[in-house]
């Protein structure tokens, strides 16, 4: 079986690749495909059970496929295939943190490793998690200050409310 | 009131029942049954291909410690060769075979190219690149002196080795253009035919790189022209019809052919072609269809047997009340190769066929796709194609 078929209540149906088939894909495009699917095609779909059962079939691939091969390159011995893979994985982090997600458990152990090409590059992967981190934090805090701007304008809250937010937002911001 | 139009949606009801039809159906045999007297054409990863080509090169070395008169054999690709296969409807290779013999005086500059091409095959191979026909051609212009010659002894090497063209990494310049509800993997790359605007993904004639990974498509519409195929893009057609549509601008070549057939294989979805109301346009159709036959060796990966002619026909001319002016007078040759479609053996057992290639026969009439924007620029995409595909009426 090449492709599995999702069948949607008005009749349609999604294709999709069956997961044996990417055993023979580069190591890191499983988890792009699964990404890909997530972010940009799940909710073009609208049928809710149709996604469930697509959501749960990533699910299957991330943790049959994807995470394994992943993992079997980063666990072995060899340090030319962990440095490759690795690198692959940098430019996805760089693109889109959210597609490396499985790999952050796996980041500290690569840090603590001899080879400082794999310390090197597992640093930058880790600092992209921070820095994604931080821009989360930073859009929540940029929310809450605009309402508290809103509050403030109305008179709804007073001046010292006023500023503590602001500086709890300043401070994230530096 | 155009607008009202626009989101007139139809249910393309027949087109509907037809992908029904398919997905009860199990999808494709991987292998077709192939009738007696014809040979089988694999399609080879890189490995099986290296195989079968060492294996030739090791005969070839035992011949010449035997005999000291070595030969190679390949099936002949001559027109009695090719064979009418009326139950898969494709045109296949018969098991004649031709001997060449390395110390005969007409057939050692022949056979020299088509050492020379097994050479640079295995090159391609070992190095997992592709090269073009014309790149074959410039490695050793010397021996091949012209193009056609280099040409001949790539389709003689892949028969030789029972193989596709593309199994041996050499490619044909590629021009099809592909649009719609299809997600592919080029090597390390995911691309979205639905985010390439309206100029689409070019068809890669390095189709051992692409695979298919996602569609929500319900049928596949085969295009002649690069006039109607823009009409379509920028009316965005497949996303109010859920459809992946296709073009060669104009004749088929291989790539755009054998992705086709992928697509068909892969995703059992129906496929339907809208080609000119003229000999031309059918013959196109034809070719996607059951083949040529110069590749006829390749047919069964180049073919696809269930498209349906969906327009335009020549009843549609009348029907769809397409004006007189834009109605083009056939000329002799047009009538020449109509009556040479009606001889074939695949339109005589096809009898609406038939009768469609009568009627234009009989009105001496033939018409563009473009004639139908007589009716308004999206006349084709609001209600010809809606329209046809609701009502099944195709051949």
């Amino acid at each position: 079986m090449d492709i599995r078929i999702f069948h949607k209540k008005d009749g349609g149906i999604i294709q999709l690749i069956d997961k044996e088939k990417m055993q023979d894909w580069p190591i890191e495009l499983p988890l792009i495909f699964v990404e890909y699917i997530r972010s940009k095609k799940l909710d073009s779909y609208k049928d809710p059970q149709i996604k469930k059962e697509i959501e749960e079939y990533l699910n299957d691939i991330t943790k049959d496929i994807a995470i394994p091969r992943m993992m079997s390159v980063l666990e072995g011995e060899n340090e030319e295939e962990i440095i490759l893979a690795l690198i692959r994985i940098e430019e996805l982090s760089n693109k889109n943190i959210e597609m490396v997600i499985p790999i952050k458990p796996y980041l500290e152990n690569l840090i603590n490793k001899k080879n400082k090409d794999i310390v090197s590059i597992a640093k930058n992967i880790s600092n992209n998690f921070l820095k994604a981190e931080r821009r989360k934090k930073l859009a929540q805090k940029r929310r809450v200050m605009r309402e508290k701007e809103k509050e403030f304008l109305a008179g709804k809250i007073n001046a010292e409310e006023y500023a503590k937010a602001r500086k709890d937002y300043l401070t994230l911001k530096e | 009131m155009a607008k009202k139009e626009k989101n007139d949606k139809k249910e393309l009801k027949a087109a509907r029942e037809l992908f029904n039809l398919y997905l009860q159906k199990e999808k494709e045999e991987k292998s077709i049954d192939l009738p007696k007297g014809t040979v089988k054409i694999d399609d080879l990863n890189r490995n099986e291909t290296l195989e079968r080509l060492y294996t030739i090169v090791d005969n070839t070395i035992t011949k010449i410690y035997n005999t000291g008169r070595p030969s190679i054999q390949l099936p002949a690709r001559t027109s009695s060769n090719i064979i009418w296969d009326e139950e898969n409807d494709l045109l296949l290779l018969g098991e004649q075979i031709v001997e060449k013999q390395f110390h005969s005086l007409t057939s050692v500059a022949d056979l020299t190219r088509l050492m020379r091409v097994l050479e640079i095959v295995n090159e391609l191979l070992i190095k997992d690149i592709h090269a073009t026909k014309r790149e074959i051609f410039y490695t050793d212009v010397k021996l091949f002196t012209e193009q056609k010659n280099s040409d001949k002894s790539i389709e003689d090497v892949a028969a030789m080795l029972y193989t596709t063209r593309n199994s041996t990494h050499i490619v044909a310049s590629a021009k099809g253009m592909c649009v719609g509800r299809l997600r592919i993997r080029d090597r390390n790359d995911i691309i979205d035919l639905e985010g390439l605007g309206s100029g689409g993904w070019m068809v890669s004639p390095m189709l051992d790189n692409i695979e298919i990974i996602e569609s929500d498509a319900e049928f596949i519409l085969v295009v002649e022209k690069d006039a109607a195929m823009i009409r379509l893009a920028e009316d965005r057609f497949w996303k109010k019809y859920p459809c992946i549509i296709l073009t060669a601008k104009g004749a088929a070549d291989i790539a755009t052919r054998m992705f086709l057939k992928r697509l068909s294989k892969e995703l059992n979805l129906p496929v339907f072609s809208l080609v000119d109301s003229d000999p031309y346009g059918h013959y196109i159709h034809s070719v996607y269809l059951r083949g040529s036959k110069r590749l006829s060796y390749e047919s069964p990966f180049l073919a696809t047997p269930n498209i349906k002619l969906l327009g335009v026909l020549t009843r549609d001319l009348d029907k769809y009340k397409i004006p007189e002016e834009v109605r083009l007078p056939m000329k002799p040759m047009d009538v020449k190769r109509t009556k040479e479609l009606l001889k074939e053996d695949f339109v005589k057992k096809n009898k609406q066929w038939e009768l469609d290639l009568s009627l234009a026969l009989k009105l001496k009439k033939k018409a563009e796709i473009q004639a139908l924007s007589q009716h308004g620029f999206e006349f084709l995409t609001n209600t010809y194609l809606p329209e046809k595909l609701t009502t099944g009426d195709w051949i």
